[in-house]
């Protein structure tokens, strides 16, 4: 049953939709501010440009986001309205670095009409009050006392009802409003108000404006000396004050957002729809102003949000494209650009519509998004793991380890590669044509196995075989000096750094060496109690060359130790339990905390916090990387190192923000890895799989992978076909010709590897694709891309006419074989027992794939279901049709194969107006709706009358806060079969802000042992602003509010790992089940996504 | 409605040159702090840290601010009867500044003496004491307005405008006593 499920992000949202600036962390920092729906990030502005501070999760959606200062304070404070009517101020304590609620409160109204135009919240300049446009015809108070505390807010009945903006304006005695507003005749004034704070009312304003730009919507104050306000419209820009009145016309555009540039509001910049960016210039002498100007700067992603950084640099945020950093250029480049983009912030929103492909068939879920609007529209790649950029490879069968080696002790590059078989020894070298080539090392014994091999100082190298250690000149590569192993032992194990080198010998026996010039001094010798499986001595302290403890694993006791260096005598003993035996240790240090990470036969690992010191172990955690044994090794990228795993599941260890971070990489299975880090080849590994020698680049440390591919046009459906490696996507171009602009419609078919477009098929005019399906029908072998269309016609409240296309791929051309006209949008398609299943309008409708006389074929309709307001969304399984409905929320169908016919089984009651559903399981649908809840529904096939079959149960209910607009089976990351995560089914989510998020349908007594450990978080982890997780995952829409039930707050579970020690001790004391424990299960859960 | 197309990025050129000079003198001086100076602009390779607050986060007791759930025509009224308890000099010093601003100003604030009336109408069975004070006040206030003034609240009570400024006066004042004012300014919250 799928009753039970987990709902995590994988991909925050990305989506900006407000910035500003000021000094919030402290009084001399400036900060950027920056607004991405549930989440907040601050950036500090810096000499060297933007640095990232903090990423705050919210409990509600950001609808207002505005810094301000309080009298008497020198730092500003922010202040957020959410969605869900509350608002809360935020301080930054600079001692503890902490967010510090200053008020907070709930500023819903009983009755009352939402806007429609969105949630206004405005402060005054002068600090007297805050203000809040929630509702139509109420304008929220919440003023400030002169100690800066706020007071109990009021509401003042505001006669205008359709506002567009409301302003604060600047320089006034009495706070005063400017209100856009649109009549009952659609004509669009502006007007002010006094706020009366005694009276609790408003006061007619200094002055109004009537009949201005039909198209007038946004409002900017313009600070003193000037005063006054700009109303943008689409045709014309206006200064207004009390005294001067100045417009200026602009070419037709909608202005999205704006950012003023000085202090003193001379100067703005402007974006349009198009994201063109203009300045604005207010022309004055002395306070008079005389004049506007519009000038045309250059484009940038259409932005929501714009912010004044300082020195020329803007910060544009963005909902349709990426966000970005631009520079203002005072000369034009080539282009006559002033705008020079240094940055790009990635932004997967909206997606619109995505597919979840395995284009490199390694059995790892990709996710092809269609992302972004207009001309930002674009495809997304999101692949969860590390890609290796392959460089170079060649067939080499049976590796046994492999090492990089550099030919003096000062040389930065590795020269050498030494790659070890069973029974003999390999070197490989660049050569001057930067190729690798065999070559040999005189000195070196290339007859048996090496265990080791090492760079050692005083331009040395050391090999070590079973029967000797090796000291030999890396420059005349003759033999210095050797160690032999006694008669009758041999070396099992053996690891070595620049001047020590530890083996074992059979029968526990260690040994411990010492390089000096030219020479191997035995220094420590000692009998442990039992076999010694693996060593480690990677020095981690302040000398880089030497090393003050050897990690040792142990083989019979299952622990693993701690001994000091030289004197090898036992710091630590770790039981580690159970039966497998540790494989491969590591003593390594991330981010200036040493580790010492312990890897056992069974693709578990161990890791524990190493005291340098004292060589003591804590905070013990078990995490569970693969199936196979793990072989650990250090490697470089970027100046930072990192750890790789070496297993059936390659994975990259590093460190974020003082955490253990683990990535997978998308590689099959590696034997063994070694960096090697050539003239030729800067920063690559060399890496062992399957019978092949690969050297190859890592891709950037981090969890998911972005690839974007640029379309210039808005992709709105995607799918895939495996059989001609294509995917088909519907399109919209946006072609904006000297008189007239118009939208262009495409189904389009794209290379899965190159993802250029290779063949396109343009639509009727005022035809748009609403669905495409990659399907096969019975009685024929061919696969086709069948596309749904509808005929927008302008006048048309609901397309009355569409078509079902339906295309082969032949010769990478798309190929239209049969065509049918339907009485509506086709706003769904699926492949339904060898037929189509089509979504029209109101009706369910099934087509059949007929063969015609002369050879040709037809969809001919079989038979159909009607009964929807729209059926928007349909899935099926087996002979179950599950719709969504326009706003009937979630039904169930059947089609009876002895009648032909499809009926209806049962329906859920509720009015959810649908974004999207999807099948778990025979029994349980999940659906997703407008106000952004998530709920699943349950059939009732067990129900004693027919009332109660008819009745689609609810049985989960959770806000997710996010809009999403399709649901998926599959799963980001690679799936084992045997482990614990393997078996649990999810359901990938993609949403307007671009978030990527999984669902996780959970065996009932994981999620029973998961909501208690929530419901310990809760009291752990508290809201920022004092905004409450309950009421925030509570379903909510306009008629109810009602408790999350068999959903969990996959985010909130994970921040479990990020908690103090003592918290977790916390929790693990109420739960009554150990911290490592704890770990461990919530680690597993990370790794569904 | 034709709508001609905003300038396509390869018109910027041409755009500017017929411009001539283009943003370039706009875009002198651009504010700076010290901020960005450097040409390294620096991304984030590691991310950004994700903030846990572990903290109480409730506001201090009194900033837990909530909404004055009073209904706004009975909240205007009490108001109204406040101020008109207050004295009377202050009504009238109100008027005289309000009548500087224009016809609406005077309309509201007319609007509102006649909400006083309306409270007063209301609370007069409880208080025939405050009778007295009220029409007091209101007298005096007639006497603060102008004759243009008087005229135009005769005429939108539909009295006659002649006569005057006595006249006038006890004529509205008479309007009042009629009971026909208080009807019509529930009307207009009606409306409203």
């Amino acid at each position: 049953m799928s009753i039970w499920n987990y709902v995590v992000t994988a991909h925050k949202p990305t989506n900006v939709t407000h910035s500003c600036v000021g000094n919030f962390t402290s009084p001399q920092e400036l900060n950027l501010i920056i607004a991405k729906c549930t989440r907040i990030e601050i950036h500090l502005l810096t000499p060297l440009g933007l640095q990232p501070m903090l990423d705050v999760p919210i409990y509600g959606r950001i609808a207002t986001l505005e810094l301000f200062r309080p009298h008497g304070e020198v730092q500003d404070f922010l202040f957020i309205a959410t969605e869900r009517y509350k608002f809360c101020v935020l301080q930054w304590d600079t001692e503890s670095s902490e967010l510090i609620t200053r008020a907070m409160g709930d500023v819903s109204d009983r009755i009352g009409r939402p806007t429609d135009n969105g949630q206004i919240g405005i402060i005054d300049p002068d600090c007297r009050l805050i203000g809040l446009h929630l509702y139509d015809g109420l304008f929220k108070v919440i003023p400030f006392d002169n100690k800066g505390q706020l007071k109990e807010a009021f509401n003042i009945r505001l006669e205008e009802l359709q506002v567009l903006d409301i302003k604060f304006l600047y320089g006034c005695s009495k706070p005063t409003i400017v209100v856009l507003y649109q009549d009952n005749k659609d004509a669009r004034h502006v007007k002010t108000y006094e706020v009366a704070l005694k009276d609790k009312d408003f006061v007619e304003g200094p002055w109004s404006q009537n009949n201005l730009d039909n198209g007038a919507g946004l409002l900017i104050p313009v600070p003193m000396p000037l005063g006054g306000v700009i109303i943008i419209g689409e045709e014309t820009i206006v200064y207004c004050s009390a005294s001067v009145f100045k417009a200026i016309p602009t070419k037709p555009s909608i202005t999205r957002a704006y950012g003023r540039v000085d202090a003193d509001g001379s100067r703005y910049l402007l974006s349009d729809h198009a994201g063109l960016l203009h300045l604005l210039v207010i022309t004055h002498e002395r306070e008079r102003v005389t004049g506007l100007k519009i000038e045309l700067l250059g484009e940038t992603s259409i932005a929501s949000t714009i912010s004044y950084l300082d020195n020329a640099f803007v910060y544009v945020g963005s909902s349709y494209g990426d966000s970005q950093l631009i520079k203002l250029n005072l000369q034009p480049d080539a282009k006559g650009s002033y705008v020079e983009v240094l940055e790009r912030y990635v932004n997967l929103g909206p997606i619109v519509d995505f597919c979840v492909v395995d284009l490199e068939r390694q059995g790892q879920g990709q996710v092809v998004t269609c992302s972004g609007a207009y001309k930002d529209g674009s495809l997304r790649i999101v692949r969860n793991g590390i890609g290796i950029n392959e460089q170079a490879s060649v067939e080499l069968q049976g590796i046994k380890g492999m090492w990089s080696l550099r030919s003096s002790t000062d040389d930065p590059y590795d020269t050498f590669l030494v790659v070890s078989f069973i029974s003999e020894t390999r070197i490989l070298a660049m050569n001057t044509d930067d190729e690798l080539e065999e070559t040999e090392i005189e000195g070196f014994y290339s007859q048996a196995q090496t265990l080791f091999c090492h760079d050692a100082v005083h331009n040395q190298l050391v090999q070590i075989t079973a029967n000797s250690v090796r000291l030999v000149s890396s420059t005349s590569r003759e033999l210095l000096h050797e160690w032999t192993a006694p008669s009758g032992f041999s070396v099992n194990v053996a690891t070595a750094n620049a001047t020590q080198v530890l083996l074992a010998t059979g029968g526990g026996h260690l040994v411990y060496l010492e390089i000096g010039d030219g020479t191997l001094t035995q220094v420590k010798y000692t009998q442990l109690e039992y076999e010694i499986s693996c060593l480690d001595i990677n020095p981690i302290g302040e000398n880089p060359n030497h090393s003050q403890l050897a990690a040792v694993g142990m083989w019979t006791d299952i622990s693993v130790r701690i001994y000091s260096l030289p004197g090898l005598d036992l710091v630590t003993k770790e039981h580690l339990g159970g039966e497998i035996i540790p494989r491969s240790v590591l003593l390594c240090a991330f981010e200036g905390v040493s580790y010492l990470l312990c890897a056992l036969g069974d693709g578990h690992l161990f890791n524990f916090l190493l005291n340098l010191n004292t060589g003591e172990l804590t905070d013990r955690k078990k995490v569970s990387l693969g199936t196979q044994p793990i072989t650990l090794r250090t490697f470089s990228s970027k100046s930072t190192t990192h750890v790789f795993a070496a297993s059936d599941r390659p994975t990259v260890i590093y460190s974020s923000n003082k955490k253990l971070l683990y990535s997978n990489v998308n590689l099959k299975e590696v034997s063994h890895m070694c960096p090697f880090n050539s003239a030729a080849f800067p920063d690559s590994l060399a890496i062992a799989k399957e019978g092949e020698l690969t050297i190859g680049t890592i891709d950037d440390i981090q969890k998911l992978h972005i690839r974007s591919i640029p379309l210039g046009e808005h992709a709105r459906r995607i799918c895939h076909q495996e059989q001609t490696r294509t995917f088909g996507i519907c399109s919209m171009k946006y072609s904006q010709s000297s008189s007239e602009e118009s939208e262009m419609h495409f189904v389009r078919l794209l290379d899965d590897q190159t993802f250029e477009f290779i063949s396109m098929y343009p639509l009727d005019t005022y035809e748009c694709g609403c669905s495409i399906l990659s399907c096969s029908f019975a009685d024929d072998s061919n696969v086709y891309y069948c596309v749904g269309t509808a005929y927008v016609i302008p006048d048309e409240n609901e397309p009355s006419k569409g078509r079902i296309l339906v295309f082969i791929v032949e010769d990478g051309k798309l190929q239209l074989i049969a065509e049918k006209e339907t009485k509506g949008a086709v706003y769904s398609l699926n492949s339904f027992n060898g037929k189509l299943l089509a979504a029209i309008n109101q009706k369910i409708q099934l087509y059949k794939w007929m063969l015609r006389d002369d050879g040709s074929r037809e969809l001919q309709s079989e038979c159909g279901h009607h009964g929807h307001i729209l059926a928007l969304f349909v899935q099926s399984r087996g002979d179950f049709i599950v719709v969504g409905d326009l706003m009937k929320s979630i039904s169930l169908l059947i089609y009876k194969h002895e009648e032909g016919a499809i009926e209806e089984r049962a329906r859920d009651y509720n009015a959810n107006w649908m974004s999207t559903v999807e099948i778990l399981d025979d029994d349980i649908y999940l659906g997703a709706e407008n106000n952004f809840n998530l709920f699943t529904v349950r059939k009732n096939s067990e129900g004693t009358t027919d009332e109660e079959r008819g009745r689609l149960e609810v049985v989960g209910e959770f806000h997710l806060g996010e809009f999403i607009n399709r649901f998926r089976h599959g799963s980001l990351v690679m799936r084992l079969p045997d482990s614990d995560v393997g078996q649990i089914p999810t359901v990938i989510f993609g949403t307007v802000n671009g978030v990527i998020g999984v669902i996780a349908s959970l065996p009932h007594e994981q999620y029973v042992f998961l909501e208690k450990l929530q419901s310990n978080l809760v009291k752990v982890i508290k809201g920022v602003g004092g905004l409450s997780h309950e009421q925030w995952r509570s379903f909510y829409n306009e008629k109810r509010t009602a408790d999350a039930k068999n959903f969990l707050d996959g985010d909130l579970i994970e921040s479990f790992l990020d908690l103090t020690r003592g918290r977790m001790d916390e929790i693990s004391k109420s739960m009554g089940v150990s911290v490592e424990e704890l770990c461990k299960r919530v680690e597993e859960l990370t790794r569904l996504h | 409605m034709e709508r001609a197309s905003a300038p396509q990025p390869s018109d910027l050129s041409s755009m500017t040159g017929s411009g001539g000079g283009g943003a370039s003198k706009y875009l002198a001086n651009l504010p700076s702090r010290g901020l960005f100076s450097s040409t390294v602009i620096s991304s984030n390779p590691g991310g950004i840290r994700v903030y846990i607050c572990e903290h109480e986060t409730s506001p201090p007791e009194e900033q837990l601010i909530e909404t004055n759930q009073t209904n706004i025509l009975i909240r205007s009224l009490t108001l109204k009867k406040q101020k008109s308890d207050s004295s009377s000099k202050d009504v009238k010093g109100k008027a005289t500044t309000e009548s500087t601003k224009g016809k609406r100003a005077a309309e509201r604030a007319i609007d509102g003496r006649t909400s006083a009336k309306r409270m007063h109408v209301t609370s007069s069975s409880g208080n025939p004491q405050q009778e007295g004070t009220s029409t007091r006040t209101i007298g005096k206030d007639f006497q603060g307005l102008t004759v243009e003034r008087l005229r135009a609240l005769l005429k939108e009570r539909g009295l006659s405008v002649k006569g005057k400024k006595d006249e006038l006066i006890a004529r509205l004042k008479s309007s009042r006593v009629d009971g026909e004012l208080p009807v019509r300014v529930t009307e207009e919250f009606l409306d409203a």
